[in-house]
């Protein structure tokens, strides 16, 4: 220990932390499910981000049945209504967040959730109007929500999403 | 992240900042009942929001919490006599009750009144489960006394402790509803605790160390709940409560006790640490006591005749390099209590939030930064009083549940997330 030249940090000491850049911007995608969702997603991307994009899933709500084959390509679209391919989107993510409606179809989750699973990409889902919900419709939003989010955040309020977003360096 | 402006407002509790006119909003923990024990003990010094003052007990079980500084040269009252009802300051004999109002000026006659014109600071200060609770507010707006379950239950039901924590009360708060370090800084506890382990919980723990985080706006604060597979499809919720500003209660084990923490500013960088341990239905057994004085599950040994942790940055919080190789102690710190409190102090005494890098799973520290910057600025802009100070949502519990898989959480644990005299918590 004696040949330290620091030991724990104190005020005074705090003042030496090394003032250099400690990450590079991350890319986060940024998916609503549903329409209202995705109004709240298009009122997002009026502000700066560092590595944010955003994305609209709510024209493909509905999942493909099991075995029935489908194209990941165009499955997504941005908010100018541009197709995107879903795995290009998600093989260039650090973060994948879907925004959802409390009681509207978010089967879209799976589609999503699957391609994050298959990339090993990191994904979080946001409720919003979660508020007024009843337990039921809110019940049926989380049934398609958690087998695929590995954070999920129900909040009151809408504005939150921006403020985690910006907590994240999004 | 958080911008500089926003980190300088939410650990800035100072009197006249934003985040310190919140606090006073609130009954908060000043002192243990213990520290003043008798009528006419000697008087206690305290720091709370950057403001010094001295606690006293008089002739008649009084309790008073006034400004430290004589009126006249500015003696400490730390050096004051406690006698017949008041603390006289040995300088010159000016006496003060437990309102601050100086009742005697020995040098200036009776009649002249002097002695109605001076009057010190002084806050209300009441005994409630072993704790002496302030309220530092303005008087006309001072609320109900608090109704936290710990300190409603009879005395053997409880225990309670204090330690000084050398960082700011947020960081050290941040890390109570920070679900996601469990499984790595505490591993080596939960089956060597003698106050947590045995519980069957604890096995769900162990089996999945990659638990999924539901962050709900509660009523007061925050739910936060983590999710592991149990059997047959279902999932094991562990439930930590967070009630703006600093309160927060940990999920049970079992039939352990219960136990939770305020986080308390003496200034901004220094905070109390309050832990509480206490079970709705039964006594405390000797057992756990001993345990919980021996500083182990959220206490700590202290140093002699202080409440400073035994283990503290002086000696590098004991680290043990053999014990931390070993995987005994993840951090190579002893004890629960310290290994939070050594990495959140290693921090700095006010951690710079514009450097930190937060992923998803810090969404309960996220949504808590969130809410207290939102209840802030509608207390301050528009005096909307912040979630909290409602009695209702001070009688709340953690807890632990199996629960099927498309269930709410909030909903499907709806009652035991509320605290009812005489149930059994819902623990697992």
């Amino acid at each position: 220990m004696k040949s330290e030249s620091a030991r724990v940090t104190t005020a005074e000491e705090a003042r030496f932390r090394v003032s250099y850049p400690n990450s590079t911007p991350r890319a986060v995608k940024v998916i609503a499910l549903d329409r209202k969702a995705e109004a709240v997603v298009k009122r997002l991307l009026q502000l700066p981000w560092n590595g944010a994009s955003f994305f609209t899933a709510s024209a493909f709500a509905a999942a493909p049945d099991q075995g029935a084959s489908f194209s990941m390509t165009g499955w997504l679209a941005d908010l100018a209504g541009l197709a995107k391919n879903l795995l290009d989107e998600v093989d260039t993510a650090d973060l994948v967040v879907m925004v959802a409606t409390a009681g509207e179809n978010a089967q879209a989750a799976s589609i999503i959730g699957e391609a994050c699973s298959l990339k090993r990409v990191m994904t979080t889902a946001l409720i919003v109007g979660g508020a007024n919900a009843s337990d039921e419709v809110l019940s049926k939003t989380l049934s398609h929500l958690r087998p695929w989010a590995l954070m999920l955040v129900i909040a009151n309020a809408d504005d939150y999403i921006e403020d985690m977003l910006i907590a994240l360096r999004a | 992240m958080l911008r500089k402006e926003q980190n300088d407002l939410l650990t800035q509790t100072g009197p006249g900042t934003p985040m310190g006119q919140m606090f006073r909003c609130y009954w908060m923990p000043a002192l243990l009942a213990d520290e003043l024990p008798e009528n006419d003990c000697p008087p206690v010094r305290v720091k709370l929001l950057s403001e010094r003052l001295l606690a006293f007990r008089d002739s008649n079980g009084r309790y008073g919490l006034i400004d430290e500084f004589c009126a006249h040269r500015g003696v400490s009252l730390w050096f004051g006599r406690n006698e017949e009802c008041g603390l006289r300051c040995p300088y010159h004999g000016w006496k003060y009750d437990v309102t601050g109002q100086c009742v005697d000026v020995p040098s200036e006659p009776d009649e002249s009144g002097f002695k109605d014109k001076i009057k010190l600071k002084s806050y209300s200060l009441v005994e409630r489960g072993g704790v002496l609770w302030t309220y530092m507010g303005p008087p006309d707006k001072q609320p109900p006394l608090p109704e936290w379950e710990f300190a409603t239950v009879p005395a053997q039901h409880n225990f309670v402790s204090k330690r000084v924590q050398e960082s700011n009360w947020l960081q050290a708060m941040e890390g109570g509803i920070d679900s996601s370090h469990v499984s790595f800084l505490h591993r080596g506890d939960l089956q060597s605790d003698p106050l947590f382990k045995g519980a069957k919980g604890n096995q769900y723990n162990l089996n999945d160390a990659r638990p999924v985080f539901e962050v709900v706006e509660s009523p007061g604060g925050l739910y936060i709940g983590a999710r592991r597979n149990a059997e047959n499809g279902h999932y094991y919720w562990r439930i930590t409560q967070w009630v703006m500003p600093s309160f927060t209660m940990i999920a049970p084990r079992g039939n352990h006790s219960v136990h939770g923490h305020f986080w308390i500013p003496i200034d901004d960088q220094n905070c109390w640490t309050w832990s509480f341990d206490y079970h709705p239905v039964r006594t405390l057994t000797t057992a756990e006591v001993a345990a919980m004085r021996d500083g182990k599950g959220i206490h700590v040994k202290y140093v002699s005749g202080s409440y400073r942790p035994l283990a503290n940055k002086d000696n590098d919080y004991l680290m043990d390099r053999a014990a931390q190789k070993a995987g005994k102690y993840f951090s190579g710190i002893e004890g629960i209590a310290m290994q939070d409190a050594s990495l959140q102090e290693s921090m700095g005494p006010i951690v710079d939030r514009t450097k930190e890098n937060l992923v998803s799973t810090d969404n309960g520290i996220i949504m808590a930064r969130h809410r207290l910057l939102r209840s802030v600025k509608a207390f301050i802009d528009k005096g909307v009083l912040p979630p909290g100070v409602d009695p209702v949502h001070q009688r709340v519990r953690s807890v632990a549940i199996v629960l099927p898989p498309d269930v709410p959480y909030k909903d499907g644990a709806k009652e035991a997330l509320i605290a009812r005299p005489g149930v059994a918590p819902a623990s697992v």
